[in-house]
């Protein structure tokens, strides 16, 4: 974003890092896990978890990891802060020339994937093949 | 209208509970979910109570929510503060009118309507309402949908107070209204995660007293 002579950019870390520095403490901490800490669980445990039972095997605390993506499931808000990144740049519109950076094309990418992963798997074939596979190690 | 005992066998009734986390029907008696590890319980345990609990909390924080400033814009150190419908009716004098209804819905209807839907449900639960169950899933389907979307006010104040630090010629920092915020739609969230649509199918069967079953099978 540049403001007359002034840029300055946005990283996500640095809006979570903001709002704990500027008096909200546990707002930030919130925007940090539902936008940083659970996309992460959520991306990384699917891969961690899917890649092996492509072999028909599980991997180690397989269980315990695909317990941990039901539980984020539903806190995983990167779509909801994309369409805040758009709300933003309607307001500072008017204040400044905004430019994209990479990160937000890979962060509106990383959504479209992350809810065609989410809406493709099948939860209870999942769990029956992590059954399945247990049972034969 | 069906008579009580022309429903198939449901599985409470055979000792079996399905696990909250990987649905896999197992036999309450032994515990834990012989497959993820998971406490079994016939239905969410203190549903109706849980869901009331936290559904008063947020319908509590709604009111500073909407009413204390979720951010305050310093500009040549002049402060000036903005609530949610300030900057509402901003947006929609500026004649950004999708994002307004946006905003709108996110922010002030949605966590209102799920408070209503919730205390709904819950009453329905009860037995105190009426209440065609076919309606009534949908609308808790429709609850937990929608949720999550109520966070985008809370994204944009952050993004504004990260992104608008442009010394004495203007500051952005965050209100005490962005935290009841951010309480509202957790609180919302977890009250519906905590509601279990299947009392409403309990009693609509006649049989009511979940909390009964699984103390007496427990």
């Amino acid at each position: 974003m540049d403001a007359g002579s002034i840029r300055t950019t946005l990283t996500l870390p640095r809006a979570a890092h903001a709002l704990i520095h500027e008096g909200t403490p546990i707002v930030g901490w919130g925007v940090a896990v539902f936008t940083i800490l659970t996309p992460l669980i959520l991306a990384g445990g699917l891969v961690y978890v899917c890649v092996p039972l492509l072999f028909g095997r599980i991997a180690p605390g397989g269980m315990f990891v695909a317990r941990w993506i039901s539980i984020t499931e539903p806190w995983n808000m990167i779509e909801v802060f994309l369409l805040g990144v758009l709300v933003s740049l309607m307001k500072l519109g008017k204040l400044a020339d905004l430019h994209f950076g990479m990160g937000f094309w890979a962060f509106a990418v990383l959504m479209f994937c992350m809810a065609a992963a989410v809406a493709a798997i099948d939860k209870k074939e999942l769990w029956d093949r992590l059954e399945v596979a247990k049972n034969h190690v | 209208m069906y008579k009580a005992n022309s429903y198939p066998p449901r599985g409470a009734e055979q000792g079996l509970a399905s696990c909250h986390i990987c649905e896999k029907a197992s036999p309450i008696s032994i515990g834990v979910c012989p497959r993820c590890g998971a406490h079994l319980h016939f239905r969410k345990p203190d549903s109706i109570n849980r869901t009331i609990a936290l559904m008063l909390s947020a319908a509590v924080l709604y009111i500073p929510a909407n009413l204390l400033p979720i951010l305050t814009i310093r500009e040549l150190g002049i402060p000036r503060e903005k609530t949610i419908i300030s900057g509402l009716v901003e947006f929609w004098q500026m004649g950004s009118y999708p994002i307004a209804i946006v905003i709108f819905s996110a922010s002030i209807l949605i966590p209102l309507l799920k408070i209503i839907a919730l205390l709904w449900l819950c009453g329905a639960a009860k037995g105190m309402i009426p209440y065609s169950a076919k309606m009534l899933g949908k609308v808790y389907w429709v609850t937990e949908l929608l949720g999550r979307w109520s966070m985008v006010d809370i994204f944009v104040v952050a993004i504004l107070v990260a992104m608008v630090q442009l010394g004495n010629y203007m500051t952005v920092t965050p209100g005490p209204g962005a935290l009841a915020f951010a309480g509202v739609v957790i609180l919302t969230m977890l009250a519906a995660m905590s509601f279990d649509p299947r009392l409403l199918w309990d009693q609509l069967e006649g049989k009511t007293e979940p909390d009964k079953i699984n103390s007496d099978c427990e």
